[in-house]
């Protein structure tokens, strides 16, 4: 069969089959109609990526809302493809490329151990590479060998141009075999990966504070390369300095945290990188309230929460910082399937002993790991199956609030997405239309 | 005893996946027997203190734990005080260190401190799971008569000397990797685990001593010298309930 009949076939196919997956309520429908596209056409992948891929983005954490901040900005230039939801491996991103506005630049998060195949496919014109930290230890191997990969793969791309974090000596070590790098200073919170130089093992020597980002290694004088662009966040207001002095404002971000900014900075970067109107790029960025449910306030059950997505020591470092203060209750909530990684010691690297001062509602399938690891925090703690039940027995001042803070993994975060929605609808349709 | 020291070893290194949770359950611990614990956290570069009563070491990546065991080799404290009967509890990658050879990151043979008579190979796929075992020697050994719960994610193969009783016999999972079978096959010469006089080795994530207050005890008790009360916790018997309850249905 000629190709492009074969692909045409295969895009069908895969259509009805994320349809038929919509309509079941299984979900959205883009992992297993992307497989089914992929069945038909092996190679589907780099003929509809062709020559549109203007970005890939990949970091262990703020992949997505980085990718959602860029492909917002993009928009200035016409209509973007990119993924609706976090499915960012080979299925997700060819059902987003097929099903995506046609010749639309595309601009997609891939996953980090994927990344190396999808670049082989997409030959992107840029690539964000955010951070590397333990996560999914099951799935991802350590952190370094993946950062080996990254080296191997961007030394085979030679035109591909990488936005680079210099705070992160992980991704520093990976980017370096890139021919062509922009070296950032988006910052970097979380130090514990990187502790030794990926090189030579020797203890990084690093500044004082995180503000004080430099690092640099004792052992074979590897350093902080100095970035072209750089990142000043205080009191919630993130400046961003361009290479020849300029200096942009991000106060205007409605997504919260050092973190976003960090990710504004990157997709900002990529976004001149790529010809668009930095000015126009920000305004645009500054749009984004919430990517794929992070941050969105919602309704589960009896509760209206304010949903936050918290699936690594690293990004849980940062997100206590956004949570209102105590004595303010909150609920986590922790799975361990596939997505989640399927072993919740990292709990343990979690500086829940910041939380102390409230009641933590534990939740979740591991919510026993969770309620052991609160208890040697000192942090007090009632364990509840379901929380969001009107019946539920929550500390007090739980019901109290306007919106209460959730914090959740990975699928945790995704089953109350669609609990929510599967709520609303109902609702909706409650209401007599006669 | 007035306090009971306890020297935390290149956590920077050695503390991968939530080993730094094995301070927080002796610390915890010590405070429920009213055992006050110091806590010394030895960075690399730094000596490592030689008159500890409780040496721990966790898990790490290749380069760290080849980078760990260079820099405690050099400083030659950890083996002094093991050679004083010191207690060690050594996690994964710092139970590996602590035999004579463990693969580096390509595969060969790296020394390790040889304070423990064990050798580590590589296996032949990765041990990634959930690791159940039955205290049969350390019933013996150490008092133990709980299963331990944890959790595995190592790639070595450790063969234990003649003078090395094991901790335990594999139920779930692969532990030392000398059963001969995969994950699972319920092989019953799979042994997981070292005990040497009062150093003990294990592949147990988890982390280890929050999950198996037992074990958590037993290090306490060898330092202050007398035998401790059990007192359970409501949270950590039903993680452990649930956990075991999830691998052995």
């Amino acid at each position: 069969m000629a190709r492009k009949v074969r692909n045409k076939l295969a895009i069908s196919v895969g259509r009805v089959v994320a349809a038929a997956s919509r309509a079941s309520k299984r979900g959205e429908g883009m992992v297993v109609g992307g497989r089914a596209m992929l069945t038909i056409s092996p190679k589907l992948l780099g003929d509809l990526a062709d020559d549109r891929v203007w970005a890939l983005v990949s970091s262990t954490n703020g992949k997505t809302s980085t990718t959602r901040l860029l492909a917002t900005a993009a928009e200035q230039a016409g209509r973007v493809v990119t993924q609706p939801t976090g499915a960012n491996m080979t299925a997700g991103i060819v059902s987003a490329l097929a099903t995506g506005p046609a010749n639309g630049h595309a601009v997609l998060e891939v996953d980090e151990a994927y990344l190396p195949q999808i670049m082989s496919a997409t030959h992107p014109k840029v690539l964000i590479l955010g951070n590397l930290s333990r996560d999914q230890l099951d799935r991802m191997s350590e952190v370094a060998m993946i950062a080996r990969k990254w080296r191997t793969m961007l030394a085979a791309h030679p035109e591909t141009v990488v936005i680079a974090n210099a705070d992160d000596p992980i991704v520093v070590f990976a980017a370096q075999c890139a021919k062509n790098v922009i070296w950032v200073g988006a910052g970097q919170a979380w130090t514990a990966d990187s502790a030794v130089c990926p090189e030579c093992g020797e203890l990084l020597t690093r500044g004082s504070s995180v503000a004080d980002s430099q690092w640099s290694c004792p052992g074979c004088k590897r350093a902080r390369p100095h970035p072209s662009w750089h990142l000043e966040y205080a009191d919630g207001h993130g400046t961003v300095t361009d290479p020849v002095g300029q200096r942009f404002d991000l106060s205007t971000l409605s997504l919260p945290g050092r973190f976003n900014a960090s990710n504004a900075i990157l997709a900002l970067v990529a976004a001149v990188e790529l010809g668009l109107e930095p000015l126009d790029a920000i305004r645009r960025m500054s749009a984004v309230t919430s990517v794929s449910g992070r941050y969105a306030i919602m309704k589960v059950g009896s509760l209206q929460i304010r949903l936050l997505l918290a699936k690594n020591p690293a990004g849980w470092s940062e997100l206590v910082d956004i949570m209102p203060t105590a004595p303010a209750p909150v609920i986590v909530t922790i799975n361990s399937n596939a997505a989640d990684g399927r072993d919740p010691s990292w709990l343990w690297d979690v500086p829940f002993e910041r939380l102390r001062g409230r009641t933590v509602i534990a939740t979740g399938e591991r919510r026993a790991d969770l309620a052991v690891r609160l208890l040697h925090a000192g942090v007090d703690h009632v364990v509840v199956e379901d929380p969001y039940s009107p019946d539920a027995d929550l500390p007090g001042g739980a019901r109290s609030l306007d919106v209460i803070d959730c914090a959740a993994t990975y699928t945790a975060f995704h089953a109350l997405r669609t609990r929510a929605d599967r709520e609303l609808q109902s609702a909706l349709g409650a209401v007599p239309c006669r | 005893m007035s306090m009971i020291r306890i020297a935390s070893i290149y956590p920077t290194l050695l503390g991968t996946y939530g080993d730094g949770g094995n301070v927080a359950a002796l610390a915890h611990r010590g405070a429920l027997h009213d055992i006050p614990v110091e806590i010394i956290e030895v960075i690399p570069g730094m000596a490592v203190p030689r008159q500890a009563d409780l040496y721990l070491l966790g898990g790490g990546e290749d380069t760290a734990q080849v980078a760990a065991a260079t820099a405690l080799r050099a400083d030659g404290g950890l083996a002094d005080a093991a050679a004083r009967g010191a207690t060690v509890l050594a996690i994964c990658a710092g139970y590996q260190l602590l035999g004579e050879y463990f693969p580096d990151a390509t595969g060969s043979r790296t020394n390790g401190l040889g304070i423990l008579d064990i050798r580590t190979d590589r296996l032949l796929t990765r041990a990634v799971g959930e690791l159940v075992a039955a205290p049969d020697e350390a019933n013996n050994t150490l008092g133990i008569t709980d299963l331990f719960t944890g959790y595995e994610n190592h790639a070595g193969a450790t063969h234990r000397g003649p003078g090395v009783a094991s901790l335990g016999t594999v139920l779930a999972g692969v532990g030392n990797g000398d059963g001969g079978g995969g994950r699972g096959t319920g092989n019953s010469r799979a042994t997981e685990g070292s005990v040497f006089g009062r150093i003990i080795g294990t592949y147990l994530h988890g982390p280890c001593l929050a999950r198996n207050p037992q074990l958590a005890d037993r290090l306490i008790s060898w330092v202050v010298g007398r035998e401790l009360p059990s007192i359970p916790e409501p949270e950590v018997e039903a993680l452990r309930q649930e956990r075991l309850r999830a691998v052995l249905g």
